[in-house]
C-alpha cells in the first residue's frame, strides 16, 4: 500500500449513517485524514475518483445490478471494508427476507413494485471477499478511527469476539434480565461499549451474532426468563436475519 | 481494640471533612433493590443496610480500564502512567474486605503491580457490618463472615443512630477525629456490635456450604476428570465472563493499545478480561488451551477452589453471590457446584 | 509521571540484521540501546513490542552473551505483531520487555548427554541452549540433535544446519513429514527419528520444544528408551500478555507459564491436566 493510501466510500442499501458516523468525527478526521488521501466521499466531498486503494462500503446487497459493482470495488480495492451492519452482517434489510417477495414489494412501492428489481438482502461477505469489518447500526465512529489507523500501521481490524455483557459488566450496567427485559447482548459481539444498554435501552443485536454464540442456550435462557419463542424471534431477526443459525 | 462511637448526626459533619481530602464512595440504592457505591454528596442517602452491592469493589482498585504506559512511536521512548486518585470505600462488607485483601496478596507477589499498589496505598477502606444477606450469598461458608485486617475503620449500626467504630488503622482513627473529638466506645456498645454481627451470621446459615470450606481443594482436584459433570454443567454457558468480571477476586487482564490520531504518540492500557471468554487462552496461530466451554467452565471452580488456594491458604471465592446473580443461564454459583461435588464423592475425602 | 518505574515500560532496542529463513520466518538480530548484555538464559522469552500496534512473546533465539549487546529472535508472520516485525527495516527500532520466565539448567546438564527434540519453530528456542552448548562443548557430553519439520520449505536455519552436522562432535538427525522433489532424507513425524538414535539412558537429558500436538509422542519416545521423568525437560507455549504473572492468559492449570515457565521439567507438569 501507497505511503498515503487513497480512500473511496461506497454505498448500497441503506441509510448512509455509517458514512455519516465517519464524518461526525469532525475535527478528529483532519488529523486521520493527514495520512490518508479521501478520493471518494459523498458525505463530505463532491469529486469522485476511480484509483483507490481502501474501499469502504456501506450497505447490503438487495438487487442484481449490486453484484457487478460490488465485484468491482473489490478488484480495485487492496482492502474490502465492510462498514456497518447492513454491508457486514445484513442488517435489518433482511428483515424483508422472512416476508413474501409481493408482500414487501407492494408495501414499499405500492403498484409500482415490477419497476424495480429487489431480491433478498445479504451482507457483502456474501458476494465478495470482505478484508475488515466494522460493525454496529450506525458504527461507533471511534471504533471506525481506531480500524483505520490500524490499517495505516499494517494491522487488520479485529472486533471483539466477546458478547455486549463484557462491556456491560465494564461499564457497570444492571443486567437488562434483572429487570425483566430480552437482550440480544448475551450473543452479539461487543465493540460498541455497550451504549445502548447503558443509556436505558437494551441490546438489539446491531452488531452481529458472536462467532461462538451458543444459540440453545440463549434460547433456553430466554424462556425462562419469561420470553416466548415468538418475541424472542421477532428480536433476533431485527439485525441476525442474514444469519444461517436462526 | 481501641473503638469509638459516632452518631448519626456526626457522619456528616465526617463526611464533609473527609471529602475535601479525598473522593468518598458510599453504597446507595441505584434501582428497586439493587445498590452500588457512588460517589457521596450531600443528598445522596446512604443505604447502611445494603445487602450486596451490584457490581464488585474491585473496579476502584483494577479499573475496568487503565493506562499503563504512554509511548512515542516516532522516539521509540515509553514512560509509565499510574494514576492513583485519593479515595475513600465507607461501607464495605466484610467479603468484600476479604477480596480486596486476597488481590493485595496476588497483585504484590512475584512482581509488585505498580498501578494497582498506587490506587490501592491511597483508598481508605472503612467496613461496614451488614445487616442483611443477600439471596445469593453464601460467605458464611468460605470464611468470609469476618476479616481482622484490610480496613481503616470498621462500623456496626449498634441502634438506629449510632455507630460502634472499631479502629484498624492510625489513618483511619486519625480520620474519624478529624472534625472534634469521638466518644471511647462503652464495653456495652462493643457487646451490641457483637450482638449485631451474630444476628447477621445467623441469617447467613441459610446458604452455605454443607462442609468445611477446606475441603474444596481437595474435592474439586478429585473431580478434575469428571468431564462428564463439568460438560453437563457448561452445557448452557454462553461464555460472556458476566461470572469473572461481576467478581471480586478476579483480576486477568488483556493488554491493548491505540495510537493517537497523527499516529506519533500512543497509550498502552489494560483491560478486564476473563478465563471464560472464548478467545482467553488462545495463542498465536489459532491453538486454544481450552477451547471448550466446559473447559473454561472447570478451570474457574478449579481457580476459586483449588489454585487460589494452593498459592494463599484460602479460597479465591468470598461468597458474595455476584456472579450468581449475574449468570443468566444461572450455573455460576460456586456454593452449588462445590456442594454437588461434596455429595457425589463426600465418603471419599 | 515519566520517572515512575513499572515493569510494563519496554526498553528501546535497533534492528542491526534481518535474514529470511523460509517464506514465513524470519530471524531479526537486535541491539540493545542500552549497550548492555540482554543476559537471558537460555529457554527465556522476552515481549516485544512494536508500539500502535502491540507487543507479544517470543524466545530468544540466540544463546546467552555476556559480551554483547546483541541478540536473536525468529519470528513467523502469523499476526499483526509479527507482520509489523517482518516490516522492519535495519536501523528501525523496538520496545523489548524481559527476559522473562524459566529456562534450562544448564548446570545440571554439564558432564551429561543432551538429546535435543525440536518440532518445527521449536527449534528457534532449542538453538539458543545447542549454541550454548556448543559454545561450552567440552563441559558436555554427547549431544544428538533431531529436527522434524512439516515439510521441507518450512525447515528453518538450513545453512546453519548444515553447518553444524558437518562436525563430529554433534548428531543431527533431521525429518519432514511430507517429502516433495527436494528432499532426499527421512519422511515422517519426529518420532520416526527414535529408532536410528542410540543413548545411554543413564546419563542422557532431553530438551524438546515443539507444537502442541508433539509433546505426548515425544515423551513416549523418551520414556521408551528408559530415559527417566525428571531429566526430560519442555518448553511450553502460551499467550504471556503480562510476562509477570498477573494477566492470567498463560495459565496452566495452577500455574502461570510466564512465571514457573516456559521450561519445566517433565515432573513439574506430569500431573496438570492442561498442560499438554
Amino acid at each position: 500500500m501507497p505511503a498515503k493510501p487513497r480512500v473511496a466510500f461506497f454505498d448500497f442499501a441503506g441509510c448512509e449513517g455509517d458514512q455519516l458516523q465517519v464524518a461526525n468525527l469532525e475535527e478528529r478526521l483532519l488529523d486521520i485524514v493527514s495520512h490518508i488521501e479521501v478520493v471518494r466521499f459523498r458525505e463530505i466531498k463532491t469529486i469522485k475518483l476511480d484509483d483507490y486503494d481502501i474501499a469502504f462500503v456501506e450497505g447490503s446487497i438487495t438487487r442484481p445490478e449490486d453484484e457487478p459493482r460490488i465485484k468491482e470495488i473489490r478488484e480495485k480495492a487492496q482492502v474490502l471494508v465492510a462498514l456497518g451492519a447492513c454491508a457486514s452482517i445484513g442488517g435489518i434489510n433482511c428483515l424483508k427476507n422472512f416476508i413474501n417477495e409481493n408482500e414487501y414489494m407492494a408495501t414499499v412501492y405500492g403498484d409500482k413494485g415490477r419497476w424495480y428489481s429487489t431480491y433478498a438482502a445479504r451482507p457483502l461477505s456474501a458476494v465478495v471477499k470482505v478484508d475488515m469489518e466494522i460493525h454496529g447500526c450506525p458504527i461507533d465512529k471511534n471504533e471506525f478511527a481506531r480500524a483505520v489507523k490500524e490499517l495505516l500501521l499494517g494491522k487488520i481490524y479485529r472486533p471483539p469476539d466477546y458478547p455486549v455483557c463484557v462491556e456491560c459488566k465494564m461499564a457497570g450496567n444492571i443486567c437488562r434480565y434483572e429487570q425483566g427485559k430480552l437482550c440480544l447482548g448475551i450473543v452479539t459481539r461487543a465493540g460498541c461499549g455497550a451504549c445502548c444498554v447503558t443509556e436505558g435501552s437494551v441490546c438489539w443485536g446491531c452488531r452481529g451474532l458472536l462467532p461462538e454464540a451458543n444459540m440453545d442456550a440463549a434460547g433456553q435462557i430466554m424462556n425462562e426468563h419469561g420470553f416466548s419463542w415468538l418475541e424472542a424471534q421477532d428480536h433476533l431477526r431485527l439485525y441476525f436475519g442474514y444469519n444461517g443459525r436462526l | 481494640m481501641i473503638a469509638y462511637t459516632i452518631y448519626l448526626p456526626q457522619v456528616k459533619g465526617l463526611l464533609k471533612k473527609w471529602s475535601m481530602d479525598l473522593q468518598v464512595f458510599v453504597p446507595t440504592m441505584v434501582d428497586d433493590g439493587f445498590y452500588e457505591f457512588k460517589s457521596w454528596s450531600d443528598d445522596i442517602e446512604i443505604s447502611w443496610d445494603y445487602d450486596l452491592c451490584y457490581t464488585s469493589l474491585k473496579k476502584f482498585v483494577l479499573p475496568a480500564q487503565e493506562d499503563l504506559i504512554s509511548f512515542d512511536m516516532k522516539k521509540y521512548s515509553a514512560g509509565a502512567v499510574i494514576e492513583a486518585p485519593k479515595q475513600l470505600l465507607f461501607g464495605v462488607h466484610p467479603y468484600d474486605i476479604k477480596a480486596m485483601n486476597q488481590l493485595d496478596q496476588l497483585m504484590d507477589t512475584d512482581s509488585v503491580d505498580v498501578n494497582y499498589r498506587a490506587r490501592r496505598d491511597n483508598t481508605v477502606v472503612f467496613g461496614l457490618e451488614r445487616v442483611h444477606v443477600a439471596d445469593t450469598a453464601f460467605w458464611s461458608g468460605v470464611e468470609a463472615d469476618r476479616v481482622d485486617h484490610g480496613y481503616d475503620l470498621y462500623w456496626t449500626r449498634i441502634s438506629p443512630g449510632a455507630f460502634f467504630v472499631q479502629v484498624g488503622s492510625a489513618r483511619g482513627e486519625e480520620m474519624l477525629t478529624m472534625d472534634g473529638p469521638v466518644e471511647k466506645a462503652s464495653v456495652a456498645q462493643k457487646e451490641a456490635a457483637r450482638r449485631s454481627h451474630l444476628k447477621v451470621m445467623a441469617k447467613a446459615q441459610k446458604n452455605t456450604l454443607n462442609f468445611d470450606w477446606s475441603k474444596t481443594p481437595d474435592l474439586v482436584n478429585k473431580f478434575f476428570n469428571n468431564r462428564t459433570f463439568w460438560r453437563e454443567k457448561a452445557k448452557t454457558c454462553l461464555s460472556c465472563g458476566s461470572c469473572n468480571l461481576v467478581c471480586p477476586t478476579c483480576y486477568c487482564f488483556d493488554i491493548k493499545e491505540e495510537a493517537d490520531d497523527l499516529l506519533q504518540n500512543g497509550r498502552r492500557y489494560r483491560q478486564w478480561d476473563g478465563c471464560m471468554l472464548s478467545g482467553f487462552a488462545e495463542i498465536a496461530g489459532g491453538h486454544n488451551f481450552r477451547s471448550s466451554p466446559w473447559e473454561r467452565y472447570r478451570h474457574r471452580y478449579m481457580r476459586k477452589g483449588k489454585y487460589i488456594f494452593d498459592k494463599l491458604g484460602e479460597l479465591g471465592c468470598v461468597g458474595c453471590g455476584r456472579c450468581v446473580r449475574a449468570c443468566t443461564a444461572r450455573i455460576a454459583n460456586p456454593r452449588k457446584i462445590y456442594n454437588e461435588i461434596w455429595e457425589a464423592i463426600k465418603n471419599e475425602v | 509521571m515519566k520517572s515512575k518505574f513499572s515493569p510494563y515500560v519496554p526498553r528501546p532496542a535497533t534492528l542491526v540484521a534481518k535474514k529470511e529463513l523460509n517464506e514465513f520466518v524470519t530471524l531479526f538480530e537486535f541491539a540493545q540501546d542500552s549497550g548492555k548484555p540482554l543476559a537471558h538464559r537460555p529457554g527465556q522469552f522476552i515481549q516485544v513490542s512494536v508500539y500502535g500496534v502491540g507487543e507479544a512473546p517470543f524466545s530468544v533465539s540466540s544463546p546467552p552473551r555476556t559480551d554483547h549487546h546483541h541478540f536473536e529472535i525468529a519470528v513467523r508472520k502469523i499476526g499483526s505483531v509479527t507482520n509489523a516485525l517482518h516490516a522492519l527495516e535495519v536501523g528501525n527500532k523496538i520496545g523489548i520487555r524481559g527476559p522473562y520466565g524459566s529456562y534450562f539448567p544448564m548446570q545440571k546438564f554439564v558432564g551429561q548427554d543432551f538429546l535435543f527434540v525440536a518440532g518445527g519453530l521449536g527449534y528457534i528456542p532449542i538453538r539458543s541452549v545447542l549454541h550454548y552448548m556448543l559454545r561450552h562443548r567440552d563441559e558436555f557430553g554427547r549431544i544428538i540433535l533431531l529436527v522434524g519439520t512439516r515439510n521441507p520449505g518450512e525447515r528453518i536455519f538450513t545453512d546453519q544446519l548444515a553447518e553444524i552436522s558437518k562436525r563430529n562432535d554433534l548428531e543431527v538427525f533431521e525429518t519432514v513429514d511430507v517429502a516433495d522433489d527436494t528432499w532426499k532424507g527421512n519422511v515422517g513425524v519426529i518420532t520416526t527419528l527414535f529408532p536410528k538414535i542410540s543413548i545411554n539412558p543413564e546419563t542422557t537429558s532431553v530438551a524438546t520444544i515443539g507444537p502442541p500436538i508433539m509433546y505426548r509422542f515425544v515423551i513416549q519416545e523418551c520414556s521408551k528408551l528408559g530415559i527417566p521423568q525428571d531429566r526430560i525437560y519442555v518448553s511450553l507455549e502460551r499467550h504471556m500478555k503480562c510476562g509477570l504473572g498477573k494477566c492470567g492468559h498463560c495459565q496452566i492449570n495452577g500455574i502461570n507459564c510466564c512465571l514457573d515457565g516456559p521450561v519445566f521439567c517433565y515432573t513439574e507438569i506430569a500431573g496438570l491436566g492442561e498442560a499438554l
